[in-house]
């Protein structure tokens, strides 16, 4: 008992301490792929260090909302690491609150405020990718309700632990068909939510057409560093998300002792840069989406999750 | 013996026809060889009639009694068309590239040997790939004018018929699944119609819809008639006789053959389904046929009319209705091609196939006004020409049978469907002519006439003779239809 | 025997893996808005359709269908799109069609529900499958639904070369129930379909040419001068 209350911090730390990480090698594996030098992979802890050691300029229009955006997108990712497998494989001590529904709602309210926040202060860019991103997310929920229908359906219940059991525990489930299109789908949602390419350029920097990128706009200071981390935690979240119920069970400790939930951790992080490393290979490989061409490809993520609950039940 | 060579000659004229030899020589040899083919198509048809069945490899090529029919319509539509085409095409094509003549004159052997294919085959997947042949090597033979419609028209043909043909594709493969089911043997009719009653209903009644949809398209069955007036009418007139006389046929035939198959199952009722496809299509076709306005047209949709004729009599079971639709069979093939040849003649007078255009036919070129006049009265069905005879008979069948409805509301479209066509042939025959077709008009090319008289003398004949063994085979194709 | 070396497990989950990307490579031919990008989701549709004849075969054992397999991925992923591409020319296959008649999106949301009604249709039939009910149960649904989408795609699009390739995929999804349902068809019924695929691309590409050469363009769906009204 007291061990499961134990890991489950480790857990929230372990993606606190990490995501900036990850965010870090994602840029600099992009830019050497692309044949440049690319910055280092600790630059975003050291960019989180120096906000934090700012002032923070809030501008006079703005309400309540401005000023409670980053401690909400700061904290959901960390309600949902609670509820979600990244260290071990059986649930611990928090993990009963909620469900992969719940945590899908949890990341969804973070967004909402985002979203708010932007259109706050009375700059025109805000609202532009405020729209932009909820059309984005109106489209990408289908995706996420039948992906999570389908999974839970066949394992019986929503919670992400059970559901990893069932379905890819045998070795011989992975090869369904249903499983290989439940993935398609859940890589073409994590592109949407995350504002990857073909959806999104993260490293752009032209206002007129960010999607995702828009939400942090406004900020400086403190709040710029709360929105900047929790956005590489969501990531980190989803991604882990992803790994650890629909792709991979190896590498979760599966004992109840402190050697190996630490053994945990770098495996894990191995397992991230794996993904990190197709990710790269989709962003390159492709150009960013017209902003009308989006709803084509989350209709393409719709069919495909909908073709692998037609497979699977039919 | 006689099978494997009908198949033979049309490939070696096909050859033969690429032979650069002159003007005279790629029309020469295929005549030739559609004159050999029909001889052979005559001795098949005595020899069945004397026995039951032709075999020439067992299981694989044979003709019974509606096959040696479908041979024998083929081969003589297939001769007078090649006569017609020696004519026609030579004015087509003028002084232009011999080239074009000759290769018209190769794909129309192919297409010819497709066509015969189908009733000889007794495969049924072979029978499959028979008839999408029928429609690819007819295709280039449709858009020969290369003007911008032909194309189009060319291209609604293909892509039409090919979705049909694979919409057949699987009902063919679920019925052979069923046949396997059902205990196995080969995968002709004669063995299909033996274990059919022991193939699932499901599978009878889902392959049956298929094939029904997929050569429904091809026979121009509404509402998947769309391709068919804009194919008939762009492609050369010979050709036209050919699609609408015999290809449409030989696909009706396949359709039928299904027929026994499915009055094994009692749970299906084939009848209904055979009944209410015709009857849409023929009251559609006469409702189409009074706002037409190309007379090629005209006869495209009379085509429709007929095919719905044809599977109305189908649907009305019992040997009655199987004759009333074998013989609707043969009068319409041997009317069709006449009326096709006589478009086509007035089409070379005239030069426009638009009806308006047309005035007082009979006064230019008695022949041709005659020719379309007589075409016109027998497709239509009036007496004495033979179509009337097997209109009539199915219609007594129906009666007889008890269908009263079905027979009400077919001879209700078959009378819209006479006076739309007797409206426009009469305005196009009679009346006075439009003074710049008065001027000495050229005489019809000689082969054109011969096969014009050869195209009209069954026609007349049958309205008031029938050869006993001509009677015979009938009576011998209806039996196949039936258990 | 060949037959030993898998387990009939994963031999089924294999096939049926090879069934959901046919499926979804389906889905692809009506996504696709660049005349390429379809030609090259038919090779695919074509592979995987090889690769599930590959797969039956070893399953029952067969020297018939690894021949279908071979001939298959000769003829249908290879010679179709060189011979498509070689007789319609380069200018043709480098476009991109920009209006279909319904939007991509509503296109295949319209996929999905021809997919379930496939399923629907299938139904009763695999009632009947018996020993091999499981590829049965799995092909016959897939190929029937590639039948009615290559079939919604002709109707779909206003381009020729597509609507080409909608008839071919049509052919691939009768064939791939075909194969699962009529594995022991008889093999020059195989070849000939297999031919006869052949020339269906040969004339079609011929037509396209001509029309491109007459008309300018090959918008086939804009061409509507024979019309009744």
């Amino acid at each position: 008992m007291n061990n499961k209350i134990l890991f489950n911090l480790l857990q929230v730390m372990v993606v606190m301490a990490f995501s900036p990480l990850v965010k870090g090698v994602v840029d600099r594996l992009k830019e050497l792929v692309q044949s440049r030098c690319g910055p280092s992979i600790f630059q975003p802890y050291l960019d989180i260090w120096k906000l934090f050691h700012k002032d923070e300029v809030v501008s006079e229009q703005s309400s309540w909302i401005f000023r409670f955006t980053p401690y909400m997108v700061f904290v959901t990712p960390i309600f949902v690491t609670l509820l979600i497998p990244v260290l071990t494989d059986y649930p611990l001590f928090f993990a009963f609150m909620g469900d992969m529904l719940g945590a899908g709602f949890i990341l969804a309210l973070g967004g909402f405020f985002a979203t708010l926040s932007a259109v706050d202060t009375g700059n025109p860019y805000g609202p532009m990718g405020s729209s932009r991103t909820r059309m984005v997310g109106l489209l990408a929920e289908p995706v996420f309700m039948t992906v999570f229908f389908t999974v839970s359906f066949v394992a019986g219940s929503t919670i992400p632990y059970i559901v990893q059991k069932v379905w890819i525990m045998p070795l011989s489930n992975f090869f369904e068909p249903s499983h290989i299109l439940t993935m398609i789908a859940f890589i073409m949602l994590i592109i949407a939510e995350t504002g990857r390419i073909p959806v999104d350029n993260p490293s752009g920097h032209f206002e007129l057409a960010m999607i995702d990128e828009s939400k942090g706009l406004e900020y400086s200071g403190r709040g710029a560093a709360l929105m900047k981390w929790g956005g590489s935690m969501k990531f980190f979240v989803l991604v882990s998300i992803f790994l650890n119920v629909l792709v991979t069970p190896w590498g979760l400790a599966q004992g109840n002792n402190l050697g190996e939930v630490l053994l945990a951790v770098p495996l894990i992080l191995l397992k991230i840069f794996a993904f990190i490393i197709v990710l790269v290979v989709i962003e390159s490989s492709f150009a960013k989406l017209r902003l009308f061409r989006i709803p084509e490809f989350l209709v393409a993520a719709f069919i495909t999750s909908v073709a692998a609950m037609i497979t699977r039940f039919l | 013996m006689e099978l494997i060579f009908i198949l033979i000659i049309p490939i070696i004229a096909a050859a033969l026809s690429l032979v650069p030899a002159g003007k005279k020589f790629a029309p020469g040899i295929t005549v030739a060889g559609a004159v050999a083919v029909f001889i052979l198509a005559l001795r098949t048809a005595f020899r069945v009639v004397a026995g039951t069945e032709l075999t020439a490899v067992k299981d694989w090529i044979s003709a019974d009694g509606l096959g040696a029919l479908i041979i024998l319509l083929v081969s003589f539509v297939g001769l007078t068309a090649a006569i017609f085409s020696w004519g026609y095409i030579e004015k087509m094509v003028g002084t232009g590239s011999l080239g074009r003549l000759r290769r018209y004159y190769c794909r129309y052997n192919l297409f010819v040997f497709s066509m015969l294919s189908i009733p000889i085959l007794s495969q049924v997947s072979l029978v499959w790939v028979a008839v999408e042949l029928t429609t690819l090597l007819s295709v280039l033979l449709v858009s020969f004018k290369n003007t911008a419609e032909a194309l189009e028209a060319a291209w609604k043909y293909v892509i039409l018929t090919c979705m049909g043909a694979a919409f057949a594709l699987i009902g063919i493969l679920i019925l052979y699944w069923g046949m396997h089911i059902a205990g196995g043997g080969l995968f002709t009719w004669k063995d299909l119609v033996k274990v059919a009653p022991a193939i699932p209903p499901s599978l009878l009644k889902t392959a049956f819809i298929f094939i029904l949809i997929g050569f429904g398209t091809k026979i121009g069955l509404v509402p998947l008639h769309t391709w068919l007036p804009d194919a008939h009418s762009q492609a050369p007139s010979p050709i036209c006789a050919l699609l609408s006389g015999v290809e449409t046929t030989t696909v009706l035939y396949v359709i039928l053959r299904l027929l026994p198959i499915l009055e094994a199952s009692t749970t299906i009722n084939t009848g209904n389904w055979f009944i209410v496809s015709g009857l849409v299509s023929v009251g559609a076709a006469a409702f189409l046929l009074i706002q037409v306005k190309d007379y090629k047209r005209l006869f495209a949709f009379s085509t429709v009319e007929h095919m719905g004729i044809i599977m109305v009599a189908a649907g009305l079971g019992g040997f009655a209705g199987h004759l009333g639709a074998v013989y609707q069979i043969l009068t319409h093939s041997l009317t069709k091609s006449l009326a096709f040849f006589a478009a086509g003649s007035v089409l070379l007078l005239v030069g426009s196939r638009n009806i308006a255009k047309v005035r007082g036919l009979i006064r230019i070129s008695p022949l041709a006004g005659g020719a379309l006049l007589l075409g016109g009265l027998a497709i239509a069905g009036a007496p004495p020409f033979a179509v009337f005879l097997s209109e009539f008979s199915i219609l007594k069948a129906g009666i007889a049978g008890g269908h009263y409805l079905a027979i009400t509301l077919l001879t209700i479209f078959i009378v819209i469907a006479f006076c739309a066509l007797m409206f426009h042939i009469n305005r196009m025959v009679f009346g006075n002519p439009a003074p710049e077709l008065v001027k000495p008009t050229p005489a019809l090319p000689l082969p054109m006439i011969i096969s014009l008289v050869l195209a009209v003398i069954p026609v007349v004949l049958l309205g008031f003779y029938m050869p006993t063994t001509l009677n015979k085979l009938l009576l011998q194709a209806a039996a196949s239809l039936g258990r | 025997m060949i037959a030993q070396s898998m387990t009939p497990t994963l031999l089924t989950q294999l096939n049926a893996l090879t069934g959901g990307l046919f499926l979804l490579s389906t889905f692809g031919v009506i996504a696709m808005r660049q005349v390429l990008g379809c030609l090259k989701m038919f090779i695919l549709q074509s592979l995987f359709l090889a690769s599930s004849a590959l797969l039956l075969s070893y399953y029952h054992s067969s020297l018939h269908l690894l021949a279908v397999a071979a001939i298959t991925l000769v003829v249908k992923p290879l010679l179709i799109p060189y011979l498509l591409r070689r007789t319609v020319g380069d200018k043709v296959t480098s476009r991109r069609e920009i209006s279909q008649v319904l939007n991509i999106p509503t296109s295949l949301l319209i996929a999905a529900g021809l997919t379930i009604f496939a399923y629907f249709i299938a139904k009763p039939l695999i009632a009947y499958s018996g020993a091999g009910g499981i590829i049965i149960g799995v092909n016959l649904p897939i190929g029937i639904s590639a039948l009615l989408l290559g079939a919604y795609a002709l109707t779909v699009r206003r381009e020729a070369v597509p609507q080409t390739i909608g008839i071919l995929s049509m052919e691939n999804g009768a064939f791939f129930a075909g194969i699962s349902i009529a594995s022991n068809l008889p093999f020059i019924a195989e070849l000939s379909a297999a031919f006869d695929a052949l020339i269906i691309a040969l004339v079609m590409g011929i037509l396209i040419r001509k029309i491109h050469e007459r008309v300018g363009s090959t918008s086939v769906g804009e061409m509507k001068t024979l019309r009744e009204v």
